[in-house]
């Protein structure tokens, strides 16, 4: 147990240890129910200090993958170590280092937001004197501090999901599984959300979100996995994407004086079916192929508008898995 | 890959050894804190709610309804009668009875929801998530549903008290009578937790815990019923009294003038149908209405006024059923002509504590099921269930 912090180690430690500190190690997951096969071989790894997507069509199994994580489900087959800790052998001491927040809860309706924390803080056995100070935290963290003595009842959807975010955050988990965190979220808590996410991960937490606002994923994620099928699948993001192949979106002034260029210097291209404008896309070699192509239809005498990539790359990714939707 | 495979064999390697020790101990771990943390959870979430509040006002307001006009009714009644019967035993009888039977009723609606309705809104997973351990969740919400039980007891005691005030009720019969009482709702709390984890919905939870305490309540007496002629048979059996020998030397001339003074009671044997309810009689030991009647201990005991005019269900029902726990004498006694005072029937010692008992038992086991069935993580689910 040498690689594996002591059982009640204070979460959220600094310095050397939040660079060695354990992710999420997840190996030939399997879990099925009944006769449908919800993970079937999912290898993940979730570096501390990083926030990684988690990313797939519905139905894909990213909420079951979030469930076995959190030490809800036993897996059929696989090795799985959250923060170090088998969350299946070693319940306890995984769910003392994770915060969970599903994608569809519930509140308890009587309680006021500050009680609903108050009542978890004491579930997870924070030191009693220092809940008051926590709680009041976290709700300033969560801009819920108006709302702290109102019933839970009478909070919006997105209120509630924020109440939902701080309750997952209340005993400083050194593990974040976040399940569609963003839905029911306005753009302005959309914005606060990303920004607390990244800021713990560079507290040394390992965040895993699970989202379909990919825009907001590609923002925010520095590693993505992908699932589909309850598999994992090959996805890339980060320090690949400036290099990797992808499509572009390139919209000139003149669309026919585009399209002749292209066509003369033999570039593949594709019209662009879903853009009224004329654009079009072609796939460019990375960012330094980007580049050279702007200058080359400049230098032609192109009136370019724009060159962009088209739609993320997650986007990408993701509508590539999107076709074998099920 | 090969050689981070091989790491995770090591590392795993190690970890299992120490989860085993890890593994056993948290799985039963029970803290005061734990549990007064879901009980308060449980607690607020359901005081809050004006239902509940309603609900004990239309509790306390129909107890004392009833209490109030039974006993106005009783004192109508008696006011024709040249001797009436003591009022008291008659009315605690009521009160008890309605306390028990309203307690019965809704009792059931505290715990039979408190899991899968937990599920249902969404908020079991993320308490089961947190460091509280199943048998705290557990414990916590069969307190909670326990307190609110008892408050309604609580509201109902000024109305056995009043009862009780009438006199010829032995003042014992009123903690008696509340205890008893609430350790059957505790048991009523623990069947109903445990059909809150075993059935998906709600709906099937309740209904199958108000069948349960149907069963326990109603059908009871009605098998008791049933089975009493299976129990019934012709045997040989040993009588002393007046032997039909000589009642044939008995002439109607000397009948009709009283009894023989020649006759005696001797012993002797005759073919009769006999009732073996000493085989049959924990069936009404199980019965709630049944435990609460024979603990009350209101039959006339020490300290008591024998010969009173009083009219006691309660004492009643407890010797009744004692009598049929004893099931027939090995000598039936029927000679009546030595005096005229009345023949002690044969009874059995008290059938409460088995009944009590196995209610009791019947709550453990829903409460053991339900700890057991909100173990993390788990391996199969409720058919038709998400986890969260």
């Amino acid at each position: 147990m040498a690689d594996s912090p002591a059982p009640d180690l204070p979460p959220g430690g600094t310095g050397t240890a939040v660079a060695t500190a354990p992710g999420i190690d997840v190996r030939g997951l399997r879990r099925a129910f009944g006769t449908v096969q919800a993970l079937d071989g999912v290898d993940l790894v979730a570096r501390a200090g990083a926030v990684t997507a988690l990313v797939g069509p519905n139905g894909s199994g990213k909420t079951t993958l979030l469930l076995v994580l959190a030490g809800l489900l036993v897996p059929d087959a696989g090795e799985v170590r959250v923060a170090g800790v088998d969350p299946v052998t070693q319940s306890r001491a995984a769910r003392a280092r994770t915060g969970w927040m599903p994608d569809a809860f519930g509140t308890w309706d009587s309680l006021t937001a500050r009680e609903v924390l108050t009542t978890f803080a004491d579930a997870y056995r924070v030191a009693p004197a220092a809940i008051p100070g926590r709680v009041e935290d976290l709700l300033a963290t969560v801009h819920l501090s108006e709302y702290a003595d109102r019933p839970a009842a009478v909070l919006s959807r997105g209120q509630k999901q924020r109440l939902g975010l701080a309750r997952a955050l209340v005993h400083d988990p050194q593990v974040l599984l976040l399940d569609e965190p963003a839905s029911g979220l306005d753009p302005r808590s959309r914005v606060e959300l990303r920004v607390l996410l990244r800021r713990l991960a560079d507290e040394g937490r390992t965040v895993l979100v699970s989202s379909h606002v990919l825009s907001e994923l590609e923002e925010m994620a520095d590693d993505a996995v992908f699932l589909s099928r309850g598999r994992t699948v090959a996805g890339h993001l980060g320090d690949d994407a400036a290099a990797a192949r992808r499509t572009w979106r390139l919209r000139a002034l003149d669309r026919a004086a585009l399209v002749a260029w292209l066509d003369a210097s033999g570039v593949v291209w594709r019209a662009d079916a879903d853009a009224a404008d004329g654009a079009v896309l072609l796939d460019v070699e990375g960012d330094a192929g980007a580049a050279a192509l702007v200058r080359d239809a400049v230098t032609a005498g192109v009136p370019v508008v724009s060159l962009a990539p088209a739609g993320g790359a997650l986007e990408q990714a993701y509508l590539a898995l999107d076709e074998e939707r099920r | 890959m090969g050689g981070r495979t091989e790491d995770v064999v090591t590392v795993d390697g190690s970890t299992r050894t120490d989860a085993g020790s890890t593994g056993v101990d948290e799985a039963r771990g029970v803290t005061w804190h734990g549990v007064r943390t879901v009980a308060a959870l449980e607690l607020r979430q359901r005081v809050r709610s004006s239902r509940w509040k309603t609900a004990l006002v239309v509790w306390v307001v129909a107890v004392g309804a009833i209490t109030l006009l039974s006993s106005g009714a009783l004192a109508a009644l008696s006011r024709t009668e040249s001797d009436p019967p003591s009022r008291g035993p008659l009315l605690f009888a009521i009160v008890t009875v309605l306390v028990l039977g309203l307690g019965l009723l809704v009792t059931p609606t505290l715990t039979s929801t408190a899991v899968n309705g937990d599920r249902a809104a969404g908020t079991l997973a993320t308490l089961q998530v947190t460091l509280l351990s199943p048998a705290e969740i557990a414990l916590g919400k069969l307190l909670a549903a326990w307190s609110a039980a008892l408050a309604f007891l609580v509201a109902s005691v000024p109305f056995l008290g009043v009862a009780l005030a009438l006199g010829d009720v032995p003042v014992a019969a009123l903690p008696r009578v509340v205890v008893v009482v609430a350790l059957l709702l505790v048991a009523v709390c623990g069947i109903g937790l445990g059909w809150s984890t075993v059935a998906a919905r709600p709906a099937g939870s309740t209904v199958l815990t108000f069948l349960t305490v149907a069963g326990l309540a109603v059908f009871t007496p009605v098998f008791f019923g049933i089975a009493f002629p299976a129990v019934t048979q012709t045997e040989t059996v040993t009588v002393h009294g007046i032997s039909p020998e000589q009642w044939q030397d008995l002439d109607g001339l000397e009948l009709e003038n009283g009894a023989p003074a020649n006759a005696t009671c001797e012993t002797y044997t005759e073919e009769r149908e006999v009732t073996h309810t000493e085989r049959t009689w924990w069936l009404l030991a199980l019965n709630p209405f049944v435990v609460v009647a024979d603990a009350a201990g209101t039959s006339p005991g020490a300290g008591m006024d024998a010969a009173a005019n009083r009219f006691d269900p309660l004492g009643t029902v407890s010797e009744g059923v004692r009598f049929l726990r004893a099931g027939p004498p090995d000598v039936q006694e029927e000679c009546w002509i030595e005096d005229g005072s009345a023949v002690e029937l044969p009874t059995a010692g008290a059938v409460w504590p088995y009944g009590l008992a196995a209610n009791l038992l019947l709550g453990v086991v829903g409460f053991v099921v339900a700890v057991r069935r909100l173990r993390i993580p788990q391996r199969t689910l409720p058919r038709g269930t998400r986890v969260a």
